[in-house]
């Protein structure tokens, strides 16, 4: 019996709203499955599309950047960069031919643990099926 | 049409005046049919200058090479330089200007409208030949490229041998400029950007498998580096260990290494 | 010298060690490169193990430190300390989140196991290539400025000038009170807003830590928290403060009428002038815009009949710097002007009043001595309509928001109406009846019962002029009747608007403004008197609407928070700033643009950060096409080792 494909995933929480959202799930006792690596940076808009790139050479099956909503940046107006640079990075991927359903963006409060649980439980079955990513993984 | 000897009497003229300190410009190549790069310091030398649709290159380049030549300098002449620029050159010399790399000062814009047509592409017009070689190429008043060959003229149309590109630009005339030669006409394009929607209908099985064909074509030989304006980093992010760091693969492994233990980060 | 780095693993009691097997970890990371001690206990935030942190940093003689544990906005701090106390920088200390992040949401031993792994190796290669770091220091000028001299600037002057520091308060007209000391009687005291409000004046006068500039106006800010430049214009007055006697000769021969601003257009004042008797400071003003001329000299009257010899037509306008560690910005508010209505006259209509000028004709000092009478004819209204919500609550055509006062002084309008002229009939067309204060759903009720003001619920969409009457075509929706009303004066409650200029301060201020124009606080709930620059402040109704009692609330919070930074020496700000790689840098200024502090600037074709302002967000950083720009502590090269180690490489 093959063992189920368990995708990997990268998951860019900033620190104010949205990993305070993923601890609020955690006080809660959420249940999600342990596909999701987080990394908690300061702010959504301090993600470079680099990231996101070398997450996929790296091997990441799917990759997740999370902000502030709109409005409600910690530092003001970081998630509106975060915003306009994912929608480019989202654009290139399925320009080049990458299953776009990889790469997610989502807007998670601070308040928002059932939100983010919401989106991890998702992500992860919408990647089951897609299989390893191959295409821009490097040996590296 | 643009008259060619007006380009040469405002060249010779900003050359008198020490105006500039030389002039980027196009003239006659080696083999005799295509431009290829000039560099005019002397007034006298104008004459060298010419303009046809054989004038492809981006000239803008050369700017940022004499940045750099500025920089090593002691004692820089500051005066700007000259360049000749077709409508989709001067596009470049806006964004350097935006990223703030040179100065408007720094150049002095002589632009060249291409009028409805463009420049050629070597490949098509060989294939258009049929082993025949051009010697000369002009534009006769119907706007028809009449070539030149040991066999005799042939008059062909535009559309068969211009570049690609030339085939969709919308408004091929300078942006910017210090002078213009010829006129803003744009070009009348039926269905811009027409070469996009092929690939926007392809599936993304299909543009995957488009793009690794393309990209294997790639031997890293990196002369789009040096031909793009654009390209004038210091230190590329192809070679940086700045950006992505290939603990296994960076310079700074492999000086661990050979000296047996980490090196204090100072990044 | 290879970095040494100590693991700690935490139990958390079963909070962690149920789900995760924390000894498993322990013997992942210590084979990890570079990891030269893993252990797990189990309470790392109990003193026993925080000492355990604290002994094996001076034992194995640790570079720096992960604790693998709960979310670090439980006990980074804590373990911060104990990596201090052992002697390394704080900074050489990173949390990996295995509880909230991992065993607490999922059951799967083996899994959950690996994935802690994950993360504890992600916070070591973090934290390997931690700077380490001391707080930015940053002197503080122990002085603030207050802008705007109505209620909310005075007591936010008093409240500061109380506790110790001085205080510079700048007024751009003659005399502080703002609109307060427009007003007749506030609601819902009835207090006569003039009586209360002038000891506060004249305290701020003769308070000694407290310089008054009057006429004066803010030209240019620079500087940041703590360390503020302002430059004012003084503007001239002619008329010599200490010298001037108030005796009013002045006045008596000055050929010029002009509109009497502090009436609000009602009357008419001289160009020299005092806005009101109790003006403070006491002295007269020569208004430069009405007067015929000084260079040279076309008039010269008021000179003449001076005594005292307090006019001088010499005086010039003055730049005056001053230098303050707080700014507090207070410059309230203005009505929404009638000119903006077509279905109430565009304003044209003398007996259409708005709210501070029937206030003038309330007050026993107002153009009609405190009678109520039409401005057009100067006879007693008989019939008086008073409009609330006139451009609020409008988005389609005026301002979207509620102006939250005009309930409360529309019926303080319509009672004092009422006491004024018995006889008369008075009537409110409302939409909703906000009064949520103290004491004011039992103000409005007393207009009801007590003074016979007729409510009628709905709005008025026409007031026209018919036969010398103003004709109010209204509806009353609780009946479902149209109402038309032929009535002798219209009193409209008009939006409240942030003051005028208010937009041009902010931009020299660098705060930001809300959606309507009002000057925007940091967070809506929790931060309501900050600014989103660090070191300004806001009070009044600069920032919302907001009734008195409200501002004075908001102006002593404000004065704290002013306070809180006054009484440093010196200010400390995290050290996890932006930082340029010099020889990378271009110049090219797409991180300057982007950086939501202003933090950023170029000098010399490179750019320079101002570490007080850097907040340390990484916009910049994800911006630079270069890697020129890095944030200490959250660089690229960690995060791209931070993301091998996450995925298991």
């Amino acid at each position: 019996m093959a063992e189920q494909f368990e995708p990997r995933i990268v998951a860019f929480l900033c620190k104010w709203c949205s990993s305070a959202g993923s601890d609020l799930a955690g006080v809660s006792r959420m249940q999600y499955p342990p596909n999701v690596l987080p990394i908690t940076v300061m702010c959504s808009g301090s993600v470079s599309p680099l990231y996101i790139f070398d997450a996929f050479n790296k091997g990441a099956d799917g990759v997740l950047v999370s902000g502030c909503h709109p409005g409600d940046c910690h530092y003001i107006k970081g998630n509106y960069y975060a915003r306009r640079r994912i929608a480019l990075v989202k654009k290139l991927l399925e320009f080049m031919g990458m299953e776009p359903e990889r790469f997610q963006m989502s807007w998670v409060s601070a308040a928002e643990g059932t939100k983010y649980t919401q989106i991890i439980n998702d992500f992860v079955e919408v990647l089951k099926p897609l299989g390893p990513q191959n295409k821009l993984r490097r040996n590296l | 049409m643009v008259n060619v000897e007006d380009l040469r009497k405002e060249a010779k003229r900003i050359l008198k005046e020490g105006k500039v300190k030389y002039v980027i410009g196009y003239e006659r190549g080696e083999k005799g049919l295509m431009a290829k790069p000039a560099f005019i310091k002397d007034p006298d030398d104008v004459d060298r200058l010419i303009w046809d649709p054989t004038c492809v290159h981006n000239l803008t380049k050369f700017l940022v090479d004499e940045k750099r030549r500025k920089a090593a300098e002691k004692k820089p002449d500051e005066r700007p330089v000259g360049i000749v620029v077709k409508g989709c050159d001067s596009r470049a010399i806006v964004v350097l200007l935006q990223e703030k790399f040179i100065g408007r000062e720094d150049i002095h814009i002589l632009g060249v409208s291409c009028e409805k047509n463009g420049v050629i592409d070597e490949k098509k017009l060989a294939k258009k030949l049929k082993g025949k070689t051009a010697e000369k190429i002009e534009l006769d008043e119907t706007g028809n490229f009449i070539v030149t060959t040991e066999g005799g003229t042939t008059k062909i149309d535009p559309e068969d041998i211009l570049a690609e590109r030339c085939l969709e630009c919308q408004a091929n005339y300078p942006v910017i400029y210090d002078l213009l030669l010829g006129d803003k006409s744009k070009k009348k394009i039926d269905k811009p950007y027409k070469s996009l929607e092929k690939m926007e209908s392809l599936t993304e099985k299909e543009k995957w498998e488009f793009w690794t064909e393309q990209l294997s074509k790639c031997i890293r030989c990196y002369a789009c580096r040096s031909a793009c304006p654009m390209c004038y980093c210091d230190e590329c992010v192809v070679d940086t260990i700045h950006f992505a760091n290939r603990r296994h693969h960076s310079r700074r492994k492999s000086r661990q290494d050979k000296m047996g233990g980490e090196i204090p980060r100072s990044i | 010298m290879k970095k040494k780095t100590g693991v700690f693993i935490c139990h958390c009691g079963i909070n962690i060690a149920g789900t995760v097997d924390v000894k498993k970890v322990a013997e992942k990371l210590a084979k990890h490169p570079g990891v030269d001690f893993a252990e797990d206990y189990v309470y790392m935030c109990s003193d026993p193990g925080q000492n355990l942190i604290i002994e094996s940093i001076k034992e194995k003689k640790l570079d720096n430190v992960v604790v693998a544990c709960c979310s670090p906005t439980l006990h980074e701090t804590t373990f911060r300390n104990a990596a201090k106390a052992a002697g390394i920088n704080n900074f050489q200390c990173e949390i990996a989140n295995i509880r909230e992040q991992c065993s607490w949401v999922h059951r799967d031993m083996a899994k959950a196991t690996e994935k802690a792994t994950k993360i504890t190796k992600s916070a070591v290669e973090k934290v390997r290539q931690n700077e380490s770091l001391e707080p930015i220091s940053i002197p503080v000028t122990r002085r603030a400025m207050v802008i705007g001299g109505g209620i909310a600037g005075i007591q936010t002057a008093l409240d500061i000038a109380n506790s110790g520091y001085e205080v510079i308060l700048v007024e751009r007209n003659p005399s502080i009170g703002g609109h307060m000391i427009q007003l007749s009687e506030t609601f819902p005291t009835l207090d006569c807003s003039q009586c209360i409000l002038t000891p506060k004046m004249v305290e701020v006068s003769k308070h000694p830590k407290i310089k008054l500039m009057t006429y004066s106006e803010v030209q240019e800010i620079s500087g940041y928290v703590g360390n503020f430049k302002v430059k004012i214009l003084k503007k001239p007055t002619y008329v010599d403060p200490d010298k001037c006697t108030l005796c009013d000769e002045c006045v008596r021969v000055c050929p010029v009428v002009m509109s009497n601003e502090f009436d609000l257009g009602l009357t008419g004042r001289k160009a020299i002038y005092i806005p009101f008797p109790q003006a403070i400071p006491a002295t007269y003003t020569l208004d430069i815009q009405g007067c015929p001329g000084l260079l040279p000299i076309a008039c010269g009257k008021c000179a003449d009949v001076c005594e005292p010899e307090a006019i001088d037509y010499d005086m010039k306008p003055e730049i005056v710097e001053e230098e303050v560690g707080t700014i507090v910005i207070a410059t309230g508010y203005d009505l929404y002007e009638k000119e903006n209505f077509s279905e109430y006259g565009f304003g044209k209509y003398a007996d259409v009043l708005d709210g501070l000028q029937f206030e003038r004709l309330l007050s026993a000092s107002g153009p009609t001595q405190g009678k109520i009478l039409r401005p057009s004819d100067h006879k007693e209204p008989k019939e008086v309509v008073f409009i609330q919500c006139a451009g609020s609550r409008d988005p389609e055509l005026h301002c979207a928001y509620c102006s939250k006062i005009c309930c409360m002084y529309t019926a303080k309008h319509a009672m004092l109406y009422k006491h004024h002229v018995p006889d008369g009939q008075a009537y409110i067309f409302y939409i909703d009846i906000r009064s949520g204060g103290k004491g004011y759903e039992e103000f409005v009720q007393r207009a009801v019962e007590e003074d016979g003001v007729v409510y009628l619920r709905g709005k008025v969409s026409k007031v026209f002029e018919d036969k010398g009457k103003l004709k109010v075509w209204g509806v009353d929706t609780l009946t479902g009747k149209d109402i038309e009303i032929d009535a002798d004066m219209v009193v409209l409650a008009t939006a409240i608007r942030p003051s005028q200029g208010a937009a041009e301060l902010a931009k020299k201020l660098k705060i930001a403004m809300d959606k309507d124009g009002f000057l925007a606080e940091a967070h809506p709930k929790l931060r309501p008197v900050e600014s989103v620059t660090s070191g300004m402040f806001l009070a009044g109704a600069a920032q919302a609407p907001k009734d008195i009692p409200e501002v004075v609330a908001q102006a002593s919070g404000a004065a704290a928070k002013a306070i809180a930074i006054l009484s440093q020496d010196r200010l400390f700000h995290s050290p996890q700033v932006a930082k340029v790689t010099l020889n990378l840098c271009t110049g090219c200024g797409m991180c300057v643009e982007v950086c939501p502090y202003d933090a950023l600037s170029l000098k010399d074709g490179k750019v320079e950060v101002n570490e007080v302002l850097c907040e340390g967000c990484g916009t910049c950083q994800a911006t630079c096409l270069r890697a020129a720009i890095n944030v200490k502590n959250t660089t690229p090269s960690q995060v791209h080792e931070m993301i091998r180690a996450s995925l298991g490489g």
